[in-house]
């Protein structure tokens, strides 16, 4: 995980202090709930103090102290935590929680310490123009021009954007989960981050003036159009207008 | 089958179409007649139609399609024609071999060397025409040295030479360590050189639990774990423009060189055979980020003479 | 002169009287009749494998059409300008004046966008035309004897085809064809001794130049398709004064062509196959997009996208590139560096063995007659093993620079992709090849026919090298 790891002794659940040290205010009992969900789902690999936990294999969960809600919000809306087995990688799946409980764990970890909140996105308010030059900067090497995904090594990969909505996006690019580096404000600040989730969201039903947009990833499928649909409909022309091979009279005869 | 040769003499001997029988037409053809003015017909509609699109502000795709049935119709009936009414049967032609006969040959042979001899007696005007026009060519060559300018030291050195020069994002604004988080990655170039394409360059914010290991004599390279490498592939020159912040990694989409940040972006994967150049980092009066010195060599892909 | 007396024409056919008056007139400034005469009646085979060159050539056609079209919107200029047209998402943004033209031409320009896609898809099947006639003409034979100077005509063809279709998708000074022009210059750069002086003077100096897009245009609507055109009428002249090969087969034999008169059935099969090749054209570029240079944004230096592919003919070469280890030589401060291998070393072997190989083959067997029948791949086992064992080896090279695409599609590691692909290129050939050989064997066995030459591979090196001397 890309969250800084800090290994502490188990110390006493000691929540209250966490929470008197951690955000101000929140709904209390949002947190409370929050806090129940956590105890039972997630414990168990980021420790009962939220400060992760090793075992011998290594670390089974990292700590969340410095996680913030926009982690929280990320990994839970898109399905990636909870993680049945903390050896695998994250993969988006369905949200194993509902968008309350989520509410409820998000204001949780929250309190835990000082990361980064949920950001207030606003697509409206941005400009789509600027946003799609930030996305182009800093995001289409590994997402694709097109939002469509990339490959990075080792088995790894940049998924889709095609069907994030905009505040998992403004966590994404405040949090970097996973391999995904991290994008500050001084870097992109309020207004290019809502012109950047703006330009996101086109990208998910972007205008296709010429036809079929096959894919959205460049020559390659284009190639196999040319192929698979152009060259064959053109050797059945061929195969229309010309003869066959007059050899197939003579089987078995003299050339 | 008859073997009616057309040659010089003779008129071929016009054999008849597939789909004419005794009367006019046979079933197959009036079939096939059909089918072609059909053809011939929605090719009209499909022209008709195609300069309403176009009268009513255009649309790639009906144009296109619309396109597509004018000349395919037409080309369909133009086939259905040739196949059904046009005579379809083998005939045959002669063919001779290329070679000329040996007369023809000796007879070209005599005639060019004839005239020839004239340029072959004639050994001083020989010689002095044929470097005259040696030179000629030599000298048409030289226009081609004024497409460009000589490859000089321009392929060994960027604007960041000389040092002491700070680095900006492509605003032009300098930067200062904290405003690139942990993780974080930021593109930047020589203060007032943003449109070099060779110094374009790759500010990284590693983890301190991510073993850095600089090269020796770079230990001071990096400020507050920020490390400067240069962003062009040392291959055939993409941005390596993917960096993975969990392994540490800067990956090229081009071709999938893969660098490893934390041990001077040396290549571990991929076609790449050169680590990324390293830029020497300190920290100016104000505490923005300024390269000490240019890169630890030339950037991007390598050429002939790169190491002298 | 008195002039012969014609018979008056009948009132009744009125096409006969002009048709008729403008031929004289013609005959009369040309004495053109006998020609004419000779060119009507000249036969054609009509095998559906000998259209395969045709569609090439009606897919130049369509090209040189659409693209005089596209030259009147085209603006070749690199001088920068803020986009403030009909397409919102870049509106503001600074760009080059030549990929303003391409936008404006896209989306303010009626029929332009279905135009630049017709081009675009006639450029992709103009080389798939090319690709499957040169294996038609490689695996019958009929490149031998006299055939061989249209055999490197087309092995010309073939290359300038491909730079005209580079060069044009890199006028529109797109991210993704910018990257691709950066790699032309690593890899022109990687040539020893003159790379940096040939990229330099190609380019205008240091990448990316202020002139690349001024120069690519003049080479991309002129120099080349001039030459592309002057070969292609050389290549026909030269297939008219051969007459065009045959199969094997009842009343067939060397000295004699069999098929369809030119006037009218020929022309006019030929005609129909113009129009359906141009009606194929226009419905892919009236129904898939292609190259939407608008979601690329313009070209950066400095950025880059994942899934950066060329077109698909230059995919070998691309992959070649990602295949590659990245081995290099360094000597003295001198070097050569990685690229030069794949990029420059590979694509010179492959066209010189290309242009080489009717030589090669008449060296070896020894055959330096005339021949008009063509073969049948399956009585020439070595050829056509080794011409399945070379495509299987661009074959997998192509699929090579599809390497992140299939990874990112297929849920795989790109790293152990590539490294199949290592494996695989060299494994795969010689196991084509093999199965090849087999097969042809059995083919002409079950057939009853014979195998043409009994030259067998392990003889082909002391072949090449002795040549005639080899035979006594």
């Amino acid at each position: 995980m890309a969250l800084p790891l800090l290994v502490t002794a188990a110390a006493t659940p000691a929540f209250a202090g966490l929470g008197a040290a951690g955000r101000p205010g929140g709904d209390d009992e949002l947190v409370a709930e929050g806090r129940e969900l956590y105890e039972t789902g997630c414990s168990s690999c980021h420790g009962p103090d939220g400060r992760g936990v090793v075992d011998e294999q290594g670390e089974r969960g990292p700590s969340l102290e410095n996680a913030g809600e926009a982690a929280a919000y990320y990994y839970l809306s898109t399905g990636r935590m909870p993680l049945a087995n903390s050896e695998e990688q994250p993969t988006s799946k369905e949200p194993a929680y509902g968008p309350e409980e989520i509410e409820a764990l998000v204001a949780f970890v929250g309190t835990l310490g000082t990361g980064p909140d949920v950001p207030d996105v606003d697509p409206e308010a941005g400009d789509l123009a600027i946003g799609g030059e930030v996305f182009r900067a800093n995001c289409q090497a590994c997402h694709g021009a097109a939002g469509t995904g990339g490959a990075l090594s080792y088995g790894r990969a940049a998924p889709r954007l095609t069907s994030a909505p905009p505040r998992q996006i403004g966590s994404a690019v405040r949090v970097g989960p996973g391999e995904m580096p991290v994008f500050g404000p001084d870097l992109i600040d309020a207004d290019e981050l809502n012109g950047l989730v703006r330009y996101v969201q086109y990208l998910q039903d972007p205008e296709d003036p010429g036809g079929l947009p096959i894919g959205r990833t460049g020559p390659i499928p284009e190639g196999f159009v040319a192929w698979l649909v152009g060259m064959v409909a053109l050797l059945g022309v061929v195969a229309w207008i010309g003869t066959r091979s007059p050899i197939r009279r003579t089987r078995g005869s003299e050339p | 089958m008859t073997d009616p040769r057309g040659t010089e003499e003779s008129p071929p001997v016009v054999t008849r179409p597939p789909s004419t029988g005794d009367d006019e037409l046979t079933r197959r053809g009036a079939r096939a007649e059909r089918a072609a003015a059909v053809s011939f017909l929605l090719a009209m509609a499909a022209a008709i139609g195609l300069t309403i699109v176009y009268w009513e502000g255009g649309q790639p795709q009906a144009e296109g399609i619309l396109l597509a049935v004018v000349l395919g119709g037409i080309g369909v009936g133009i086939v259905l024609w040739a196949k059904h009414f046009m005579p379809t049967e083998d005939v045959a032609e002669d063919r001779h071999p290329m070679e000329s006969s040996e007369e023809d040959i000796a007879a070209f042979a005599a005639d060019f060397q004839a005239g020839g001899s004239s340029l072959q007696r004639r050994r001083v005007l020989v010689a002095t025409a044929g470097g005259a026009c040696a030179a000629l060519g030599v000298a048409l060559l030289f226009p081609i040295r004024s497409l460009g300018p000589r490859p000089g030291r321009g392929f060994k050195q960027t604007a960041y030479k000389g040092g002491d020069i700070r680095v900006v994002d492509e605003n032009g604004m300098p930067v200062h360590p904290r405003d690139l988080p942990v993780d974080g990655f930021i593109t930047v170039w020589p203060d007032g050189h943003t449109d070099d394409a060779d110094a374009s360059t790759l500010l990284i914010h590693f983890r301190s639990d991510q073993d850095f290991q600089p090269k020796a004599g770079r230990e001071d390279w990096t400020v507050d774990d920020i490390v400067a490498y240069s962003k062009l592939c040392t291959h055939v020159g993409c941005p390596v423009g993917l960096y993975q912040a969990e392994l540490g990694l800067l990956l090229c989409p081009c071709h999938q060189s893969t660098f490893d940040v934390m041990r001077h972006a040396k290549p571990i994967f991929g076609p790449a055979a050169r680590s990324l150049p390293q830029l020497p980092l300190g920290l100016d009066g104000d505490g923005f980020i300024i390269a000490t010195a240019d890169f630890s060599g030339p950037v991007g892909p390598g050429f002939w003479d790169r190491g002298r | 002169m008195s002039e012969q007396a014609t018979p008056r024409p009948a009132r009744r056919s009125p096409e006969r009287l002009y048709t008729h008056r403008i031929a004289r007139w013609i005959d009369g400034r040309l004495g053109a009749a006998k020609f004419a005469r000779t060119a009507l009646n000249k036969v054609f085979p009509d095998n559906w494998s000998f259209m395969l060159g045709e569609l090439a050539l009606y897919s130049f056609v369509v090209l040189v059409l659409t693209g005089i079209y596209l030259t009147f919107f085209f603006d070749a200029s690199s001088n920068r300008v803020v986009y403030t047209g009909s397409y919102e998402p870049l509106r503001g943004v600074e760009m080059t004046q030549a990929y303003r033209s391409a936008l404006e031409l896209s989306f303010d320009v009626r029929a332009g966008l279905v135009m630049r896609q017709i081009h675009h898809w006639a450029a992709l099947l103009f080389l798939a035309a090319i690709t499957v006639h040169l294996a038609r003409v490689f695996f019958t034979g009929a490149f031998r004897r006299p055939r061989e100077i249209n055999w490197i005509i087309g092995c010309t063809l073939l290359p300038l085809a491909m730079f005209n279709g580079l060069f044009g998708y890199s006028l529109l000074d797109d991210q993704l064809s910018g990257t691709g022009l950066r790699i032309v210059y690593g890899i022109t750069i990687s040539i020893p001794l003159v790379g940096t002086w040939a990229a330099s003077l190609l380019f205008g100096g240091e990448f990316p130049g202020p002139d690349i897009i001024q120069r690519l245009y003049v080479i991309h609507i002129l120099l080349v398709p001039a030459l592309i055109a002057v070969l292609i009428a050389l290549h026909l002249a030269i297939l008219v004064r051969h007459k065009h090969t045959q199969f094997p087969g009842p009343g067939r034999r060397e000295d004699n062509v069999v098929g369809e008169r030119l006037w009218p059935t020929y022309a006019f099969k030929a005609l129909g196959l113009f129009f359906l090749t141009s009606g194929v054209l226009a419905l892919l570029g009236g129904v898939f997009q292609i190259n939407p240079i608008w979601v690329y944004g313009p070209f950066d230096p400095a950025e880059v996208s994942t899934a950066s592919q060329p077109d698909w003919y230059m995919g070998w070469l691309d992959g070649a590139l990602r295949i590659m280890p990245g081995w290099e030589i360094r000597a003295f401060g001198f070097e050569i560096p990685n690229p030069f291998f794949p990029g420059v070393l590979l694509a010179g072997v492959t066209f010189a063995l290309l242009y080489a190989w009717p030589f090669l083959e008449a060296r070896v067997t020894g055959d330096h007659s005339e021949h008009h029948i063509l073969d049948r791949p399956r009585q020439r086992p070595v050829r056509t093993a080794l011409g399945t064992a070379t495509l299987s080896f661009y074959v997998i090279c192509f699929f090579g620079a599809a390497a992140d695409v299939l990874a990112s599609t297929f849920g795989l590691s790109v790293n152990a992709i590539l490294w199949t692909f290592r494996i695989l290129v060299l494994v795969v050939p010689p196991v084509v090849a093999w199965v090849t050989y087999r097969l042809c064997k059995e083919l002409s066995a079950r057939d009853g026919l014979p195998i043409a030459s009994q030259v067998t591979m392990r003889e082909i090196p002391r072949r090449l090298l002795r040549g005639r001397a080899a035979e006594t």
